[in-house]
């Protein structure tokens, strides 16, 4: 590649990184004002996480446990942005054509590990406590969401991202995953899913503030939790985009030209606001699970509705 | 060269015995390091095309009027560079483990000279004979424990495995009337059948594979780790070898086929392996004994490279090497981990460790690493292995394995945190502790040594085992030195790691931009109360994953080894019966003789 053009892609990753932050950020504030006026609350004002976040970076007072408590703030922020930069936004497909679905849901453990290694660190048993309950609800939702994505896998007889974007965006919206009944089932289950990947209620146990003190950030202050704070804002951006590449055709509506392009970027910021939308909602609406409770409705009720979407695309492609 | 090798082996044994414990490790590292120096010798000098073509053995034995055909083969030359490593770390490591010499460095040079024999022999008789040194050489080892549970089990299963093999290579025998393995096996039908699935059943003992896995959590909990390190690094590997030399290099697959040519057999081996990937990792994540943990851990890992060869394509085997050669390394730092934190706690159970990462950072981070590639974060080469199995998965649309390996690829990740948060971050319970000694150290550092070089050279691991594919017959996968490419995707690990470290940058900016105070351990968050005023525990690891416990454990109760125990216990009752012939009475036993007396006279008369 010669380095005009290899200047131009980092320049367009680095953009990238830079919207996915702030439009995580703008989300969260978005979603507190939603959950304020569902509970009849005036609510902050949509830039909230702008200024908390600004202000948790700039403190003077940060408390460390240790070099390996550090390794969370390192760890947190690296890992989602190299997660967000191996999705396929809005029809731009970024570093997506050097890896797949499996390699993101890899790289989505980078961050979560570097963040428990920190909570370890600080040496709180609150904070021991909620990564427990992190990696049970990991391995809780993980089930549902891997069946659906074996489904789109076998069915689009591909493991890439870019490549499942591309199939489902041949026909604009019509080629979507979810219009096909199998699909629909499948992205009900991940949509579940997507609920715990987003801790959102009723399954925000690992951090639920009334029982164990924020869980893994109970020690995290100063720029340590602005950092987590940035992470979660950034995570909300990836894990939703990953839903819309999978069952939404990656948002991409149009094919060539600068005018394409745009749009596709705006279709795929209104479908991740919509599901984001949806997921508060669902928060809103829901108290807690307790840990066994989420771990039993995923394995049995999501997993069974993940199953059956499962064998029927298998029946589909094996005729 | 190779006489020379067996000669120096066995002489250093005997001499490792009588010496005192250092000069004895020093002996032992020395001579463990020859048969690695062998193999860059013939990589350097013969290549691999040559070495494979007929018979023409580097060496003949010959035992009392049998030949013994050695010679080294590509598919041996990959396994001994996965396996022979572990041996010259395991005897470095060990310099400062053992208090005393009580022949742990005889046996393990007889394990290195057993293993070095299975991966040379060319023909199934040496294969069996240097399989038996091996069992026996590892069970004195095993025996060094003192746990009656772990002897036993391992002196069965062994046994069990032996016959297995020596059963199939009869067969073979009897219908092929040679026993070289440069032979192609012609037989098939139903002795083929027999044959080939004996010899697997046999092999899959040492392999672990879930039914036959009872006696590796007893084993790998009781004995010292550093023998450990290799049974569970090396020893499984050469259940591997011998799958792949009879399934893959001779063809089994097809005479497994022939039988039954509607059944497929190889997907059996599939499901085993996916089930015993699955369960493993779920009754890992609820154990609290460090040792056993990592024994489950370490069925469960071995189980995906059963997966890989049941899937037995091309995509599927290199998958399955590369997972073997990375579980050799990480499986090995981390019972040598193990080894390090009893050496210097004394303790094994994990709530009862906690806060040794401060006291022992460089343990830690070799630890921190291994347990990276365990839980396949592709910042190590973990990643690349598992990512090529489960792309063999899909392409061949494999829906109940692919799920089920995927899953136990997540509860990895909750065992590797409870290792990581049991043993070496929470509270600080230990304040006299060390670093471990510096040998231990270096042998840990250069474990970790190739999972950092191949993950951002992954087509380098598959350019070594090109020639065990191609010998059996199989094309490589397209590669760079840094991507892999599938009929599916890609997988760039260089894009991967750059990428990270930029995007390193901005989290650095924000850690540099404020300065921060790293305060004790005391100074915590506990709802307002002052440490000093109770000193409440605060290492959360008793019953960790107690939720999860509650809900998996029900399904889990009645596993193998159940059933296991109830053929013990059948096995026990009828000695127990055959036994109450023995009265011990003389009237009984005269009315025996009359007995059979008349039997003999009735059954003359018969005729």
């Amino acid at each position: 590649m010669d380095m005009i053009g290899m200047a131009i892609k980092i320049a367009i990753l680095i953009a990238y990184a830079i919207i996915g932050t702030c439009v995580g950020l703008l989300f969260m504030g978005i979603g507190r004002k939603i959950i304020a006026r569902v509970h009849n609350r005036v609510g902050p004002p949509f830039y909230q996480n702008f200024i908390d976040v600004a202000k948790l970076l700039s403190k003077k007072t940060n408390i460390s446990h240790g070099w390996i408590f550090d390794l969370a703030l390192l760890f947190s922020i690296s890992g989602i942005l190299l997660t967000l930069l191996f999705l396929p936004i809005g029809g731009a497909q970024l570093l997506s054509m050097d890896g797949d679905a499996f390699l993101v849901l890899y790289l989505l453990a980078i961050p979560a590990l570097g963040f428990a290694l920190g909570a370890g660190a600080s040496g709180n048993p609150n904070a021991g406590v909620g990564v427990m309950r992190a990696l049970v609800m990991m391995l809780s939702y993980e089930l549902p969401f891997v069946i659906t994505l074996i489904a789109l896998m076998i069915y689009y007889d591909t493991t890439s991202l870019a490549t499942i974007v591309k199939m489902q965006s041949i026909d604009g919206i019509k080629s979507w995953a979810i219009t096909m009944p199998p699909f629909m089932i499948a992205a009900f289950a991940a949509d579940m899913a997507l609920q715990g990947m987003l801790m959102e209620q009723p399954f925000d146990i690992p951090v639920a503030p009334h029982e164990i003190a924020s869980g893994p950030m109970v020690e995290f202050g100063g720029k340590y939790l602005g950092s987590l704070m940035l992470y979660k804002a950034i995570a909300l951006v990836a894990e939703t985009t990953l839903f819309v590449d999978l069952f939404l055709g990656g948002g991409v509506v149009m094919h060539s030209g600068v005018m394409a392009a745009i749009i596709n970027f705006f279709v795929w910021l209104g479908l991740i606001f919509l599901l984001f939308v949806l997921s508060i909602l669902i928060a809103a609406s829901f108290p807690r699970f307790r840990i066994e409770q989420a771990f039993g409705f995923y394995w049995k009720y999501e997993a069974i509705i993940a199953a059956i979407s499962l064998i029927w695309v298998y029946i589909m492609v094996i005729k | 060269m190779l006489d020379i090798i067996f000669a120096e082996l066995i002489v250093a044994a005997i001499i490792t015995f009588f010496v005192r414990e250092k000069l004895a490790a020093i002996i032992a590292f020395f001579m463990s390091l020859l048969p690695l120096l062998a193999l860059l010798d013939w990589a350097s000098n013969y290549g691999f095309a040559i070495i494979n073509l007929g018979i023409e053995s580097h060496m003949k034995i010959y035992l009392a009027g049998v030949t013994l055909h050695l010679a080294i083969t590509p598919l041996s030359w990959f396994f001994a560079l996965m396996i022979l490593p572990l041996f010259p770390v395991i005897m470095l490591f060990s310099y400062s483990f053992f208090k005393e010499n009580d022949g742990f460095f005889a046996l393990m040079l007889l394990s290195l000279l057993a293993t070095f024999g299975i991966l040379l022999s060319r023909d199934m008789l040496s294969l069996f004979l240097f399989w038996e040194m091996m069992s026996w050489s590892s069970f004195l080892l095993v025996y060094r424990s003192k746990d009656r549970n772990a002897i036993m089990s391992y002196l069965i299963f062994s046994v069990f495995a032996a016959f297995a093999i020596l059963f199939g290579i009869i067969i073979l025998w009897h219908e092929n009337s040679s026993l070289l393995l440069s032979d192609i096996l012609n037989i098939s039908g139903k002795p083929g059948f027999i044959a080939i699935a004996s010899l697997i059943t046999g092999f899959a003992v040492k392999a672990v594979i879930m039914p036959l896995h009872a006696w590796a959590p007893f084993v790998y909990s009781k004995c010292d780790e550093s023998f450990v390190a290799f049974l569970a690094g090396g020893l499984s590997k050469l259940g591997y070898y011998g799958m792949f030399l009879f399934l893959f290099s001779l063809k089994g697959v097809d005479i497994l086929q022939s039988y039954m040519t509607n059944v497929s057999w190889n997907y059996l081996l599939a499901v085993f392996g996916a089930l015993s990937a699955f369960f493993a990792t779920l009754i890992a994540i609820l154990q609290d004994d460090l040792r056993k943990l990592l024994a489950y851990s370490s069925i469960g890992q071995l189980g995906y490279i059963a997966i890989g060869f049941g899937i037995g394509t091309p995509l599927a085997i290199t998958g399955a090497l590369f997972q073997a050669f990375n579980h050799a390394f990480f499986k090995a730092i981390l019972f040598l981990t193990a080894g390090i934190v009893a050496y210097r706690t004394g303790k094994w159970k994990i709530s009862e460790l906690g806060g040794l990462a401060y006291k022992m950072p460089f343990t830690f981070m070799a630890a921190l690493f291994a347990i990276f590639a365990l839980a396949a974060i592709p910042i190590t080469s973990g990643f690349a292995a598992k990512w090529l199995i489960y792309e063999a998965a899909i392409q061949q649309k494999y829906v109940f394995i692919a799920p089920i390996m995927l899953i136990a690829g997540v509860g990895a990740f909750l065992y590797s945190f409870r290792i990581l948060y049991g043993v070496f971050l929470g509270e600080n319970r230990h304040d006299n502790v060390e670093e471990a000694p510096k040998s231990m150290i270096a042998a840990l550092f250069i474990l970790v040594m190739p999972l950092m070089i191949f993950v951002v050279f992954p087509g380098y691991m598959l350019d070594l085992m090109k020639p065990a594919l191609q010998a059996a017959g199989m094309e490589s996968i397209a590669h760079t030195k840094f991507a892999i490419e599938t009929s599916l995707a890609k997988y760039n690990s260089i894009a991967v790691l750059i990428t990270l470290m930029v995007a390193m940058i901005p989290a650095f900016i924000i850690y540099k931009a404020r300065k921060h105070r790293v305060t004790s351990f005391e100074d915590n968050y506990l709802a307002g109360e002052p440490y000093e005023l109770h000193k409440p525990s605060m290492h959360a690891a008793n019953n960790f994953y107690k939720p999860l416990k509650k809900v998996v454990l029900p399904y889990l109760e009645p596993g193998a080894t159940h059933y296991f125990e109830k053929i013990y216990n059948g096995i026990k009752c009828a000695s127990n019966a055959v036994r109450r012939v023995y009265t011990g009475y003389v009237q009984d036993y005269a009315i025996y003789v009359v007995l059979f007396l008349l039997f003999i006279v009735g059954w003359l008369i018969w005729i």
